[in-house]
């Protein structure tokens, strides 16, 4: 849930977006600048979090009024592994030495749903975060981490499955099947693919951490449209969009079936009459 | 023996309406209450039956007038939070004031709801104190009174009788009496409260999944009303969560408890994670069928309260709803409760159903008053400028509903 310290949206003095060049930070910023909104685009190759020397060069960077979006991360296409996870962390650390030096307005941390289990068919924010692997409980760290950071206005947002056509993790879902039904004229599931995934647009995701930026949230929120597809039925919608037959095929199980659905009635409350793109728009 | 002189101290819901109850069984009753005056209070008969028996019932803001009764009942209803906490400071003040008017023969009943082990912190040495158990439903507290199915007494020492002139009320309504330690009796309000929670989660759970599977919960719940195990007067209606306080505060109570003494409540918190959830089940329809697709939605809301026949908005669905409608245009009506009493910026009060229809995109019952059922599908369709209609509790016939062009959602059974 989560509490919107202006209830007019307002502008953001400035908004400091690290890890403008993934994913979720590209539509960001993209977004941001598209609002008008005064930003500044940092990366790892302005400041590596990773390095010592980075809550020193972040600090330089940043005004008492900013609102700082955090989405630096070594995602698990970069590596599964501690060292990964010990990087991880320590790119939080260097943001929290820097924001002690020079405080923000407002602090937007990205998250993952990887926080929580799959004990919980639907999950909503007061679903308990138990992760299951060290991606999840980096983030889950990551969050305590931000928390511990007194007096500084924190959202945590944690979205679930974030597809667009500029994804370059290529995990399992849509951005995968898109490009293998390009390439090959295949998507491949696992079993029948019959898990239920909530899937949400990047574009939704920058649209609503800008709504958020501008309301000046505060709490936890997760990113999530409240409609559950099956990993077939986005191959099917998939498959449509070719001019070509897409075959669906199936390949063994690794793991067991789980599902995850989302409720969003917290998401409904802070941002009324909002509109998700569908699968089938969001994948032109 | 002369019939025993009643006394009520708290004249608020549960007080008002147990005097003029008493009054209405025949017996002379003094009402108590420090303001002179009694609280508004919307209950079936209530009023009739107040004014029939005005002979035999005197309201005073006198406390010694008090000493007259052979029976006490201190009866006012206990203030909770948004959390479900009792704030127990008004009845501890009222208390002691009717311990310091009463005669020292006189029986003193404390009748509110409060948490296991108050009344043993209450007792004193040579006074008659006693906790009875009060069961009042909104909406039916005058045919609860009048009709208990049995009287559950906490006493200091239940092997000892129970004093004659206290007796001889309760015998008068015809029920078994039940005596039981102090504890024991507290606990007891809060187990029937815990029975009628679960019965009602397990309703909302499985409502929830016939809505989805292609189910129809009112055709399920009569087979399981047949079931002895379960019975026919089981709550078994899906409704949109828990409401109206009290069953929140006994809620709340044994969750405190429970995380004190070390007991397992992990199904408590499961049924007000429930409540949560269903509370807001029109919301999430209203969002998924209206507001993320219309520009500018009109909404018309029948009901206020948090359930017929009743004043009440304490934890209203109704209410808890419109909180987050206020980006919205909306047209209220309850029979009862006024449109003020929702605080919302763009809301305008209707006089009657039908007016609340004028121009809507979507009707929304959110109040199951009888009244509603009278409400002609076809003239609200033709008064609307949209078709679609949330009626939770099934007031309206979904029949009609949908040949009068509605796209016509309840809660137990899919669209």
């Amino acid at each position: 849930m989560i509490v919107h310290a202006h209830r007019e949206p307002r502008e953001p003095v400035r908004v400091v977006v690290l890890g403008a060049r993934g994913f979720i930070g590209s539509a960001l910023m993209t977004r941001l600048v598209g609002a008008h909104l005064r930003c500044l685009a940092v990366s790892s190759t302005e400041v590596d979090l990773t390095l010592p020397e980075a809550p020193e060069r972040l600090a330089r960077l940043l005004n008492p009024g900013d609102a700082v979006v955090m989405l630096s991360a070594l995602t698990p296409d970069k590596g599964r592994d501690l060292a990964t996870v010990m990087n991880n962390l320590a790119m939080m650390r260097h943001l929290c030495a820097a924001l002690e030096k020079k405080p923000c307005a407002h602090l937007v941390y990205f998250s993952s749903d990887a926080v929580y289990s799959f004990a919980s068919g639907l999950v909503n924010e007061e679903t308990p975060a138990c992760p299951q692997d060290l991606y999840g409980a980096m983030h889950h760290t990551r969050e305590l981490m931000a928390k511990s950071l007194a007096g500084t206005p924190l959202l945590i947002l944690r979205p679930t499955l974030v597809y667009g056509e500029k994804d370059t993790h290529n995990a399992y879902g849509p951005n995968r099947f898109r490009r293998a039904a390009e390439k090959d004229g295949r998507i491949q599931l696992f079993g029948g693919g019959e898990e239920m995934r909530d899937h949400i647009h990047v574009d939704d995701v920058a649209e609503l951490a800008l709504r958020c930026l501008r309301h000046r949230s505060t709490g936890t929120l997760n990113l999530a449209t409240g409609r559950s597809t099956s990993f077939h039925d986005v191959a099917r919608i998939l498959a449509k969009r070719f001019s070509r037959p897409v075959e669906i095929a199936s390949a063994p199980r690794a793991s067991p079936i789980t599902h995850r659905h989302y409720d969003v009635t917290n998401l409904i409350k802070a941002f009324p009459g909002y509109r998700f793109r569908s699968l089938e728009d969001g994948n032109g | 023996m002369t019939p025993p002189v009643l006394g009520f101290a708290g004249l608020t819901h549960l007080g008002l309406v147990s005097a003029v109850c008493a009054a209405e069984k025949g017996f002379e009753v003094i009402g108590f209450d420090a303001s002179g005056n009694t609280q508004p209070v919307s209950e079936p008969d209530l009023d009739r039956l107040r004014t029939k028996n005005a002979k035999r019932l005197r309201l005073t803001a006198r406390t010694q007038d008090l000493s007259a009764c052979d029976v006490i009942y201190v009866a006012p209803d206990v203030p909770t939070d948004d959390a479900g906490r009792s704030d127990l400071a008004p009845i501890d003040a009222l208390l002691e004031q009717v311990f310091a008017a009463a005669r020292p023969d006189a029986v003193i009943v404390v009748l509110s709801q409060v948490p296991p082990g108050f009344t043993r912190r209450k007792q004193r040495p040579g006074r008659l104190l006693y906790y009875q158990v009060e069961t009042l439903i909104f909406g039916r507290a005058v045919e609860r009174a009048l009709q208990p199915e049995r009287y559950i007494v906490g006493c200091a020492d239940p092997a000892q009788p129970l004093p004659p002139g206290y007796r001889a009320f309760l015998e008068a309504h015809g029920c078994p009496i039940l005596p039981m330690r102090y504890e024991s009796a507290e606990l007891a309000k809060i187990s029937i409260n815990m029975f009628l929670v679960s019965s009602v989660s397990t309703a909302n759970t499985l409502a929830e999944l016939c809505e989805r599977i292609g189910a129809d919960w009112s055709e399920i719940s009569p087979a399981l009303k047949l079931d002895r195990r379960i019975g026919p007067h089981a709550y078994l209606a899906p409704g949109l969560g828990i409401a109206g306080g009290n069953l929140e505060r006994d809620l709340a109570t044994v969750c405190r408890f429970a995380d004190e003494l070390g007991t397992d409540a992990g199904v408590v918190r499961a049924w007000l994670a429930n409540s949560r959830h269903r509370r807001d089940w029109a919301l999430r329809t209203l969002h998924r069928e209206l507001l993320s697709r219309h520009g500018e939605p009109v909404i018309a809301v029948l009901g206020l309260a948090y359930k017929q026949d009743t004043h009440s908005t304490k934890n209203s669905p109704s209410l808890a709803l419109l909180a987050h409608l206020h980006d919205f245009e909306l047209r209220v009506y309850d029979p009862v409760v006024t449109a003020a009493a929702s605080a919302h910026p763009r809301s305008h009060g209707a006089r009657s159903a039908l007016e609340a229809c004028e121009g809507a995109d979507a009707l929304v019952v959110m109040t199951p008053w009888k009244q509603f059922a009278a409400l002609d599908p076809a003239e609200a369709a033709r008064r609307m400028r949209g078709r679609l209609l949330l009626d939770p509790y099934g007031v309206l016939d979904a029949v009609r509903c949908r040949d009068a062009g509605f796209t016509y959602y309840t809660l137990g059974v899919g669209a």
